[in-house]
């Protein structure tokens, strides 16, 4: 069987040493793992794979989106039918978690892998200096702290995100919309089928605070080298992953010193005390309909295999730093060690039970990026208002949904 | 055999690797891009759904793709006289220098050679707001431009780049058309016309007219190719600023997933590239003919 891992090194070494141990163990069976292209992007790769007949019989980092695509291109193996499926899921207490991964034909197609429910960094070392203890909660108090932080440090912004007016990175909408609207509208779903069912309130919230953080001269979307990395920002919205960039690059940030980790900012009207929803970067793994009946079965068992041991989830953490898609991931032994260890990582799985996933629907790039350009950037630059935008953008999303 | 039918023979032989060069690269894709544009496929669903000129009618009414048309021009505008007075000063500057000048072409040549993903990546680099250029432009002079932000710096950003890369290679051309020039034109116009500022309007400049159109056409050509500078510096942007042709059939086909809308936008480009380089062809034979130029 073929086996793509995705185009991360440390994920695609897991990979290898999972596919090397279980060939030791089970004679007779080869399992080929190479990384999916990432040029163009990942998706465009696995599906010109597809197109073009590349022999392919599984694969990782598949969100639910790209998911949905592959379902209504009938690519993708129902993993639900396959024997020993609900045992796998009760085994990584991962019921609630694959409830958000079912589709409308009431089947699931993709197996939670890992969920990087997002959080955002403070540079604490800079609001100290201004006198902050802990940092901002809600978006009243992100905006005090932007007047102060401009009359100690006039070149200082309190977020550097030139991605917020690029609407073709159609990705960049998890992260600065959904984070922020997940925990406004506390995980309110976002399209159902093909309706717009937002929460409008916490749509048009999001977007007045990023449009009065822009106006007040606390928001940089001009193109910068780690603008948060070297201090020119005091705010991001981070995954996992970035830790170990931090580890190598910028040695001197420090979680739980000078750098601290917290959920989404909230409305101020939300409630103190509640933990906010996040947007959950979500990946799994598929198995493809185009193998053969005998490498589907091989690749099941080779899937099972990795997934049904703690261990193996262990060892994906130290080599990737990605926390599993577990339900025990902060109770189970196992990993107990690991993560006090790795108090930022410890943070991100404690954060795994407010992650909510992207939307369900195969359109996702057309839709994502016609939010950039209906929503983002007409609030952005000042040429609509959120309401306003946010109608344009329902509007133009319809159209889409319809085609 | 025949004579003349062992030649005709002999040569569709001689021919025949490039007829199936061009069969199997150009001639099968654009019969299938043709049969995609009428589709709203991904490529791999089972069902294709026939949608006719569908594709066709919802490009003409995207604001992206008005947007690619637009900014065309807008590039070739300003790319055009830019990239002719550079290539044109090379060439005059290699033109002037002693035996071994030579390597200098190859210098001004290199910036053709490399990539045009790294040479943006070092512009990104380059002007990134917490650069040092930035840092020194602010210290300095109190601001800095938005390079990258605002539609008018972002277009000059592209096009400089774009022109740096391509002067050397077009310099190459006029350097060909000088070196061709008669010896006895250069004496006659020296004693002529003392000025040599005027020498260069009157004599040289209008003897260059077969290099210009070579060179007109082939950056009206290149105009409707951008991709690499738009695309990693400004993904189009901003507000649609730099998006170019290239960059909505990527983004429709390999982001969006939608190859037979991303044919069918292919298709149009075609057709916009061909109108505009043939236009571009007509004023520029209109003019030659206007100067005692027979094309």
């Amino acid at each position: 069987m073929v086996f793509w891992s995705a185009p991360n090194p440390t994920q695609e070494k897991f990979w290898r040493t999972m596919a090397q141990e279980y060939m030791k163990d089970h004679p007779g069976v080869q399992v080929d793992v190479s990384p999916m292209p990432e040029s163009p992007s990942s998706e465009a790769g696995i599906l010109t794979a597809l197109a073009s007949g590349t022999k392919l019989t599984a694969s990782e980092n598949v969100f639910v989106g790209f998911g949905a695509q592959l379902v209504k291109s009938q690519a993708i193996v129902p993993l639900d039918t396959l024997q020993g499926y609900s045992d796998l899921i009760r085994s990584r207490k991962a019921e609630q978690l694959v409830a958000g991964w079912k589709f409308p034909d009431g089947h699931q197609y993709i197996l939670p892998l890992y969920s990087n429910a997002m959080l955002y960094a403070w540079r604490m070392d800079i609001l100290k200096q201004l006198g902050y203890q802990e940092p901002p909660r809600t978006y009243g108090e992100i905006l005090a702290l932007g007047q102060k932080l401009k009359s100690k440090y006039p070149d200082k912004y309190v977020l550097a995100r030139k991605v917020l007016v690029d609407p073709n990175s159609w990705w960049e909408r998890w992260f600065d919309f959904f984070t922020l609207y997940d925990a406004a509208s506390d995980g309110a779903p976002f399209l159902n089928g093909t309706e717009v069912v937002a929460d409008r309130a916490a749509v048009t919230k999001v977007m007045s605070f990023y449009k009065e953080l822009d106006d007040k001269g606390y928001l940089l979307t001009k193109d910068a080298t780690d603008p948060f990395e070297t201090g020119l920002a005091v705010w991001n919205v981070v995954g996992p992953w970035t830790l170990p960039y931090w580890k190598e690059k910028y040695p001197e940030l420090k979680v739980g010193d000078n750098v601290v980790l917290t959920p989404p900012p909230v409305p101020d009207d939300f409630p103190a005390g509640k933990t906010p929803k996040t947007f959950a970067d979500s990946k799994g793994v598929v198995i493809y309909r185009n193998a053969s009946p005998a490498e589907q079965q091989a690749a099941w068992e080779f899937i099972k295999w990795v997934l049904s041991d703690p261990r193996h989830d262990l060892t994906w953490l130290e080599m990737t730093g990605l926390p599993p898609a577990r339900g025990d991931l902060t109770t189970d032994p196992v990993f107990r060690q690991y993560l006090a260890q790795n108090p930022g990582l410890a943070q991100y799985a404690g954060a795994v039970p407010t992650g909510v996933p992207p939307i369900q629907n195969e359109k996702f790039a057309d839709l994502y990026t016609l939010m950039g350009e209906r929503l983002m950037v007409p609030v952005l630059t000042g040429r609509k208002s959120p309401a306003l935008a946010f109608d344009d953008m329902k509007a133009a999303w319809a159209e889409v949904l319809k085609r | 055999m025949t004579a003349r039918h062992y030649y005709e023979v002999r040569g569709w032989l001689l021919a025949s690797p490039y007829l199936l060069y061009t069969l199997v690269f150009f001639a099968v894709p654009l019969v299938w891009a043709l049969q995609l544009a009428g589709m709203d496929w991904n490529l791999i669903a089972p069902q294709r759904t026939w949608v006719g000129f569908g594709n066709l009618v919802e490009a003409l009414h995207s604001p992206r793709i008005w947007a690619a048309f637009v900014n065309t021009y807008k590039f070739l505008v300003l790319f055009l006289p830019l990239v002719l007075a550079l290539s044109v000063g090379i060439a005059l500057l290699v033109n002037g220098l002693p035996r071994g000048g030579h390597w200098f072409t190859v210098l001004f040549f290199l910036p053709y050679l490399s990539s045009g993903v790294a040479t943006s990546l070092v512009i990104q680099g380059l002007i990134a707001v917490n650069a040092p250029l930035n840092r020194w432009l602010v210290s300095a002079f109190g601001f800095s431009p938005p390079w990258l932000e605002s539609p008018g710096w972002a277009t000059v950003v592209i096009v400089v780049l774009i022109a740096w890369k391509f002067s050397g290679y077009y310099a190459l051309v006029y350097l060909a058309a000088l070196r061709s020039l008669p010896r006895e034109l250069w004496e006659a116009a020296a004693l002529d016309v003392p000025s040599a500022w005027q020498r260069f309007w009157r004599v040289t400049w209008p003897n260059l007219y077969p290099a210009t159109f070579t060179v007109t056409v082939l950056a009206t050509g290149l105009m409707f190719s951008v991709f690499t500078e738009p695309y990693v510096l400004t993904q189009g942007g901003p507000q649609l600023a730099t998006h170019t042709w290239q960059l909505e059939i990527y983004y429709q086909a390999f982001a969006n997933f939608r190859a037979g809308y991303a044919s069918a936008v292919a298709l149009l480009n075609a057709v916009a590239t061909f109108a505009g380089v043939a236009v571009v062809r007509w004023l520029m034979n209109r003019w030659g003919r206007a100067h005692g130029f027979e094309p």
